[in-house]
Parts: C-alpha cells; structure tokens; sequence
C-alpha cells in the first residue's frame, strides 16, 4: 500500500506537477469556506435598517379613520419583573381598571441596548443591523422617542446611560449614570430618585423616563401616584427592559415585547415607528382608554352607544393604522433589502391583510353608529391574525437560529479537520517510504504534548472569561511549552542560551500585552492590573518619554542593519537584493517619519502637513512595487542557483521584508520592537527544534519533529497579535479594509505563514540534491498543513461555542465578534498558505530539470 | 556566610578534578576561618572562651545558610517561572507574590538542596530526566513535581469571571500546589512501598 502511494507520488513529480501539494489546500479552503458560509447563514441574523420616519401626514395614505388623540401625560419606568414588586400586585389587585400586569417576553439578544433599541424601534434588534456602524450605537432607525420629539413632546430621562447612547439628541433633559459596573445598582438609581421627584412635581415634560436597575424605589412612588395626587391622570409603566432567568441573569425567550413601542405611540397620539412590526396591546390599550373615556363620553359621537362599543370602533381604527403601517413596512423591507421575505410568506401575509382590509371597509360601508360588537371583534381578530404572522415571520426570520445549518456547517468544519488529519498522516508515511525508514510510528513526548496544548487552547474559546483574556492563556501556553523546552535543552546540555532567551522573550512579551491593555483601558478595573510604575512613566519625566520615543527608532535601525548584513554576507540575484535594499530605505524613511514626529526636534507646521501621509503612501508603494517585482520573478522562473537551500532562506527573507515595512509602520511605534521580538522568538524555536531532532537521531518522524515547533510558532503569533495592541473587541470596519488587514493581521497570521519555512530549511542531515529538496517541500507541506490544523482547530471550537452559546447574553457582544474576526484569520491562513507554497514550492518544477 | 555553606553537599559527586576539590576545600575552609572570625568579632567570643556557644554558633548558621540558599534559590526560579505564565506584577502583589515563592520553594528545591547539596547530577537526574532510582529520590521527586503541575492547574480557574475571593492571584495556585503536593506525596509513599514489596518478591 505504501509503496502504491509512493509509487504514485513519485510518478506525479515525474509529471512536473506541484498540484499534489495545492490540491489539499484548495480543497481545505473550499471546505472551510462552504463551512463557514453555511454556519454564518445560520448564525449570523441580518436585518436591513430602513432610513424612513413616519409622519402624521401619513395617516391620509391609509385606508383608516383618524383616532382623536387625546391621552394625558404618561411616566413609565422600566424594572426587572419580579416577584418582590409586591405594590404592583397590590395596585392591580385594588383599582383593577388603572393597573393592569403584563408579561414582556424579550428576544435572543438580551442586553440592555438591544432591548431598549427593540423596545423603541418596535423592530427586532439583530447582530448586523446593516447600515449602522459598530462603534456608534445611536439608533438611526425611526422610533418611539424620536417620534415623540418631533411631536414635540418633552421627554426627560433618567438613568441608565445606555440611553444617551441610543438617542444622544432626542432629550429635552437628561440626567445620565454609568450603568458599567454590575455590582452597582445605586449609583443609578440614588441618582434618579435624586431627580425623579422634583421633575414630578414640576411637572414641564410630555414623557418621562427612569431607568432603575434596583426594584426598591418602586414604594416611594406608590404615594405619588394614589388618587388625588398630583399624578392622577398620569399613565404609570413599569416594566423591565429583559427578563430575569432564576438565577438572576438576563433571560430571554419569545417576544410580546414589540408591542410596547407600537402602543404606547397609540396612546399618546404619535406616529408609529416606521420599522414597528409590533401590534397595539388590548388591554394596554383598554387600560388607558378607562381613563380617556371618563372624559370623552360626553363628546362621544353616538351617545347611544354604549362605551365599549365606542372604544372598540377606536380600537379597530387604531389596529387598521397599525396593520397599514405594518405592511407599508413589510413591504418596504422586501423591495429595499438583499435578503428580504421569501415570496409566499408575503403573498400570505397579502392574502390576510387584503381580507382584514375588505371587513373594515364592509364595516365603514354602514356609516351607522350601532356597528354590532361581534362584527368589531371579528374585525380586530382579522387585524390580529395579520399582525400575528407578521411578528411571527420576522421573528423567524430576524432572531431565530438557522440550527440546521449551522449544524451543517460544523460538520463541514469537522470535515476538515478529518482532512488535514488525513494528509498528515499520508505525507508523514510518505516521507517515511521516500527514504525507506522504518516507520515506526512511535508517539513522542513533544506530540502529544503539542495536542495537549492545542486542545486546551481550543477549549478554552468556549468560555467567555477565555476569551477575553486570549492573550494570557497564549502566553500561559508558550510559557509552558518554553519551560520543556528548558528542561530539555537541561537533559541535553545545550541550547540552554536559547530556551532562557525564548522564556524571557515570552515574559517580555507578556508585559507588553498588559501595556496594551493598559493603554487602551478605559475603565478602572484594569487599571489596577497595570504596575503602577507604568502611570510614573506616562506621567512624568520627559526623559523616559524620550527613550521611548527614540527606542522603536532605534530597533528599526537594527533590523535594517541585520537585512543588510544578511544580503551582503549572502549571494542572491540582483533583483533580490535591490527588494531587500528597497525594504531597508523603508525602514529608514519610517524612522525618519517617526523622529520628525517626535516632540524633541519641532518641525515647522508647513512640513507637518505634507509628511503626514505623503511617507506612509511612499512606504505603500514600495512594498507594492516589491511584491510586484517578486511575483513577476516568480513567473519568469530564475537563474539556476548551485545552492538552492540558500536560495530558499533568501526567498524566506525577501518576502518578510516586503511585508515588515508595511507592518511596522501601520502598526506605529511598538511595531519594530515588536518585529525585533519575532525575528528572536523564530530564531529560537527553530534553534530549539534541533533539540528534538537530535534526540531523535536520524529516526526522522517529521510529525513528531515538528508539532510542537510548529504549536510553539502558532502560540507566538497569537501572542504577538495581543502584543501589537490589540484585543479582538476592536472590531471595525473601516473603508480601507487591505490595510487594516494588513495592521490587524500583520504579525499574527501574515509574517508567521511567510516565515514557517525557516524551521524546515536546512534541517536535513542526509539526502543529495534533488531527493534532498522533494524531502524539502514534503516537510515544508507538511508543516504547512499542521498549522493550518492548528488554527483550523481553535476555530472548529470557537464555532462551537458560539453554538452552545447562542442565547448567552453576551453572544452579540463578545462572541459573534469573536466568531467573526476567528473566521476571517482562517480564510486568510489558508488563503496565504497557498500563496506561500505558490511562492516557494516553484522551484520543484525546476528541479527534476536540473538533474 | 551562605555561599560557602553551598558547596558541602559536593562529595555526593564521584569524580572531581583538582582544580574543583581544590576550590571546595578552599571555600569550606574559608567559610569556617569566617564563621570563627564573625563570632570573635561580633559576638566576642571563641572556641577557647566559650567553646559550646561558638560551636553552636557555627553549625547553626552553617545550616541556615545551606537551607536559606536553597529557599531563596528555589524561591526566585519560582517566581521567574511564574512571570513568564503570567503572574501579576506590582506592588500590591508584591509580598504576596514574595510568600508564594517561598513556600513554593520549600515544596520544591529545599528537600532536593538539603538532601543533594549542589550535586548537579543528582538535580538533573531528579529535575530534568525524572528518573528516581531509590525511595528518597521518589520523596523529592515526587512532590515537587506535584506541587508545580498542581499550582500549574491551580491558575486555570484564575481568569473566569466567577467574581470569587479565592480567584485572586496567588490563591487558588496556592491550593492547586498544596493539593497536587499532598497527591504527589501519597503516590511517592505508595512508590516506596512498592519498591520494598519489589525485591522480596523476587527473593522468593
């Protein structure tokens, strides 16, 4: 069987063809694409925002009798729905026509945000409201408040700050608290009893608003708003703005929550929100009409009538506006949006509004005032039949997981991880037959090790605390792997330089993840982890703001100075070592772009305007030219080179350099010294990887030899990704989508994928010539292929908890960004193998000519 | 006074050459003419005034010595590696950090220093091979190890978002060290046991 396949890889390189390699690849990256694909389509629920508002004007466009509008001042509170609220229990069991209890169901995306937004909107809230931007979370959508300022009522609110975020204009006043902290509740809610009562009795708003996150204060409202008081006309709602699962959480469920937008529009006389799918709640409704009929019977159009004849008829024309509305709506979404309704859910919905349409006109037919009550009733059923299946439909549509698919996907996902296990096998026997070794296929302590360590890398993705703190369980893990790398070297007697070199590198690099972190904290909690000498130096002393001003500098003149001893000690092609000079005056043109940006030297304004870009576009196109010029040698095929090992290392080189300009730069200051950290970081795993190898001694098992330098280069460039200062909540999108990729990506996945040949270059103790180098590019795919497991592995398990996470609170917040930004790092690992293997694999073509 | 103290664990080693036998003995004999030196000079005494108090005087801080070298050594090694995985840094953690060490070290380096001295076979045989060879290897081996895995194991529950007191930093590695030091010494026990049974089956 093995000579078979041995037999067959060898006619296949007879043939001249790479495509063996390639296949695998492209075939994995189609997998993961269609996984991806069909789990994101599942996943991830999209819903178009639409930039229209409605007007009272509108109304004459509908089918439907004007309501008079004519309710009194309204306050509602939002609160947790609980037990204790025990005064509610009390008032609705009193007065049973002015206080009603109802039960708000809130959808999937359960935090505070998406709740108000669904609660104002009358929409449902999803993960991509595409045309809002991530970092903005004003609501741009029409909605209640922004109708109600436009009305011109005067709303004032209290509260959760959460608010201001959502409407930052739509205020006549505000009193915001920072809702941040959890444990906290009364910092927000001391401030708003602070300001409630005299805003109560002042009395100058439309529409008030208190947002408490504790229930206490709800008992010193109950003397306000008895009979008598000041309130008495006023419309009292409490509610929570999601529910409360029994441990206390943040819950969620199914949804009537679509109405309170919709309703409380009704009752103060506004237009509905555009984007509304809601209905108008009947009891609500009824609840406020006691009052509005005490009042209004006297000017009742048929005083014959009894009242509740009256207040159906308004009910119907109130549902006829909604239901128009809802359809303008509907129908709207579908012309507008990519991904609208499918067809027969919409001609169903037709069919049903166009049958409530045709009863209130038979309604409205007879003119008379004596409408039979059954003949309402009939008709609100009609409308509630329509408003039911719409909410039914967006719902499906907007907040409900596609299982199927992402199941689907997973598998998929599944899939390929079984395909890269396959490959890896075979090259792994293949390598072995090549050079008939007895395979003995022996699993080795550095192996198993390796799974270990990726396999608590990957589980730890399905806690949210893990994800967040990705960054130090990478460098838990290196630091793990450095530490038996330590005690090998130990065993050994040698490299013991590099392993210690390799754990203080991880220690460094592990301070920087934390400056990272501290730089960007906005909030006290982590300024606390943050050493306090780190404030002194940003504080104070001119002078250490110097040195690090003039480090990065300085570290980029030491990697230009390395590139240039490593092209002049090296005997390469003009071409190539034109790029590499060409990479060097990047270096030196960003070095003088960040000494002119110092305060140290004070340029004239004149100079600072045109420098700013004018360098950064200069270092761009150099790189592009660079890239150009490489692929272009690519095509045309080289001059033969006696040496191609040292070929290979130039190519490895070339290429790095190329991509560091673009890098360093976009990543700003930390960038060089950041690079500095990766050259030794390479140098030392590919140092260490002899460890192994020569503890093998000839019994040359490429797996075992190189899972867990590879691991160990894996977990470095994760921890250099957290290192450039990043955390993956930093997600935007920005227009100039290539560089940031290049700035996100740079050090994590592009450097690494370009510089993974370095651990197999050079690494053979045996072999001549042109056996020597297939050896080569087998181990080089091999390699290739155990990183892509690696990264293809952390992202099967990030897909997993975002499936069994679905419903957790933060899913929104922290795990569909992280899903996202993982997704998009596979792609691009894969997509950057095969350009690697594309770039370096070239020379096996000319090989079997050379013989 | 602890450097000299150092090198008296050394003629566990079989072979040396004349040069290293000549500067052991040269710092025992150094460290002696000091330890007499410091007690005629600060305590005012000698072997001839008060011959049981200076004796005492010497082997007492002789052993100090040995051990504290051995603790502080062990301590600073624990806590490099503990850096490197990720402990806190700053002066809050500060004397926490500085205790942890210390017992860390007292599970791990102390029993191996008093009982091998500065044998750097046997401290690679133990440390780096894992290969104990008799009941006393086993009793060191053994629970050093255990403590390090378990205080590695200890941190994982460190970054989650449980809000409890003990997921503070030196805390729960601290448990997971004294936990995995328990286990570990009922394992050696059990190892030692075994190796008695070991033989006198064979012998039968």
């Amino acid at each position: 069987m093995d000579a078979l396949l041995a037999w067959r890889w060898r006619r296949r390189e007879e043939k001249g063809r790479i495509w063996p390699f390639l296949s695998i690849f492209c075939l994995i990256l189609v997998l993961h694409l269609v996984a991806i694909l069909l789990f994101a389509k599942g996943f991830l629920l999209t819903r178009t925002e639409l930039p229209y508002y409605s007007n009272c004007s509108d109304i004459s466009q509908s089918p439907c009798v004007q309501p008079p509008h004519s309710l009194p001042l309204s306050n509602k509170n939002k609160k947790p729905w609980m037990d204790k609220l025990q005064v509610l229990h009390k008032l609705a069991s009193q007065e049973g026509t002015s206080a009603r209890i109802f039960k708000a169901i809130a959808d999937p995306p359960t935090t505070s945000l998406q709740r108000l937004k669904g609660l104002t909107t009358g929409g449902l809230p999803t993960f991509i409201d595409v045309g809002n931007s991530f970092g903005a979370p004003a609501i741009l959508e029409d909605n209640l408040i922004s109708q109600l300022a436009q009305n011109g009522k005067r709303v004032v609110m209290m509260g959760d700050d959460t608010w201001l975020q959502l409407f930052p204009h739509h205020f006549n006043e505000c009193y915001p608290f920072p809702s941040f902290n959890v444990k906290d509740l009364h910092t927000v809610d001391n401030g708003c009893t602070k300001h409630l009562f005299p805003s109560l009795y002042e009395g100058d708003w439309d529409v008030l608003i208190a947002h408490f996150l504790g229930v206490k204060v709800i008992d010193v409202l109950e003397s306000q708003s008895g009979p008598g008081g000041l309130h008495e006309n006023t419309l009292l709602l409490v509610m929570g703005d999601h529910g409360q699962t029994i441990n206390g959480d943040h819950g969620g469920g199914n949804a009537e929550e679509l109405d309170f937008a919709v309703t409380v529009s009704a009752l103060l006389g506004v237009p509905f929100p555009f984007g509304s799918i809601g209905c108008v709640n009947l009891e609500l409704y009824a609840l406020a009409a006691g009052t509005w009929n005490s009042e209004g019977s006297i000017r009742g159009i048929c005083p014959n009538n009894s009242s509740t004849g009256e207040w159906m008829q308004n009910y119907v024309n109130v549902l006829c506006i909604n239901s128009w509305q809802v359809k303008r709506y509907i129908d709207v979404y579908s012309t507008s949006s990519v991904i609208g309704f499918s067809n027969e859910d919409l001609l169903h919905l037709s069919a049903l509004y166009a049958q409530a349409a045709e009863m209130n006109l038979m309604l409205h037919k007879n003119e008379s005032c004596h409408t039979s009550l059954p003949d309402l009733r009939r008709q609100i059923d009609a409308y509630f039949s329509f408003l039911a299946s719409v909410a039914e439909l967006a719902r499906s549509k907007w907040t409900q997981f596609n299982v199927k698919t992402m199941g689907i996907g997973f598998g998929m996902m599944l899939i390929s991880l079984l395909v890269h296990l396959l490959a890896i096998r075979r090259l792994d026997k293949l390598c072995g037959v090549y050079f008939a070794f007895c395979a003995k296929s022996g699993i080795s302590f550095g192996l198993t090790f390796s799974c270990l360590i990726v396999a608590i890398r990957a589980c730890s993705f399905l806690s949210n605390s893990y994800i967040l703190e990705e960054g130090k369980v990478a460098i838990f893990l290196a630091a793990t792997t450095g530490m038996l790398n330590l005690r090998y070297s130990i065993i050994k007697k040698k490299m013991l330089l590099e392993a210690v070199v390799f754990l203080l590198l991880i220690s460094i690099l592990r301070f920087s993840i934390e400056l990272g972190l501290s730089k960007q904290a906005v909030s006290s909690v982590l300024l606390d982890i943050c050493p306090s000498w780190m404030h002194a130096v940003a504080e104070g002393y001119p002078f250490w703001m110097h040195i690090a001003e003039l480090v990065p500098v300085l570290a980029l003149i030491i990697l230009a100075f390395m590139l240039q001893k490593s092209i002049a000690r090296s005997s390469c092609s003009i071409v190539l070592k034109n790029v590499i000079t060409g990479t060097i005056f990047s270096y030196l043109l960003i070095a003088a772009y960040w000494t002119l940006e110092t305060k140290l030297l004070n340029p004239p304004l004149l100079l600072q305007g045109i420098r700013r870009n004018f360098i950064a576009q200069i270092i761009y196109f150099i790189g592009c030219v660079q890239l150009l010029s490489l692929a272009f040698l690519r095509f045309i095929g080289e001059e033969k080179n006696s040496n191609w090992e040292e070929s290979v290392i130039i190519k490895i080189m070339v290429m790095l350099s190329v991509w560091s300009s673009t890098v360093i730069l976009l990543s700003g200051r930390l960038g060089p010294l950041v690079a500095l950290a990766s050259v030794l970081g390479g140098w030392c795993i590919r140092r260490l990887k002899c460890l192994e190898q020569d503890s093998k001694n000839g019994n040359l098992q490429t797996l075992c030899l190189y899972s867990s330098p590879v691991t160990q280069w894996s977990l470095l460039a994760v921890c250099l990704f957290f290192c450039t200062g990043h955390w993956f909540e930093e997600f935007i999108l920005v227009p100039q989508a290539i560089l940031l990729t290049i700035d996100t990506f740079g050090f994590s996945h592009i450097l690494p994928i370009f510089g993974l040949p370095f651990l197999v270059v050079r690494q053979l103790p045996f072999g001549q010539g042109e056996q020597r180098k297939r050896f080569f590019f087998m181990q080089l795919s091999q390699v290739y292929l155990m990183y892509g497991l690696i990264t293809a592995t952390s992202v099967t398990f990030t897909i997993l908890c975002v499936t069994i996470q679905r419903r957790h609170l933060m899913v929104w917040g922290l795990f569909a960004p992280k899903f996202v930004f993982e997704v998009v790092g596979l792609i691009l690992t894969d997509v950057l193998i095969i350009l690697a293997l594309l770039y370096y694999l070239d020379r096996v073509e000319d090989a079997p000519l050379d013989q | 006074m602890e450097k000299k103290t150092k090198t008296e664990g050394s003629d566990a080693v079989p072979s040396l050459s004349p040069w290293k036998a000549f500067t052991v003995h040269l710092i025992c004999g150094l460290g002696l003419a000091m330890a007499l030196w410091v007690a005629h000079k600060v305590y005012s005494i000698d072997l001839i005034s008060d011959p049981s108090y200076t004796l005492r005087l010497i082997w007492y801080w002789k052993a100090v010595g040995r051990g504290t070298l051995g603790l502080l050594v062990g301590a600073i090694v624990n806590v490099l590696g503990a850096v490197a995985l990720g402990a806190p840094v700053g002066v809050n953690y500060f004397l926490k950090t500085v205790n942890w060490s210390l017992v860390m070290s007292l599970f791990t380096v102390v029993p191996a220093a008093s009982v091998y001295g500065s044998s750097w076979m046997d401290w690679q045989r133990i440390f780096a091979h894992t290969k104990p060879s008799g009941s006393i290897d086993y009793m060191i081996c053994l629970p050093a190890h255990g403590a390090v895995i378990g205080a590695w194991f200890g941190a994982w529950p460190m970054p989650l978002d449980w809000e409890r007191p003990w997921q503070e930093w030196p805390i729960c590695v601290s448990y997971g060290a004294i936990a995995g030091y328990l286990i570990a010494m009922v394992a050696s026990f059990g190892f030692t046991l075994l190796r008695r049974e070991v033989p006198h089956v064979k012998g039968e």
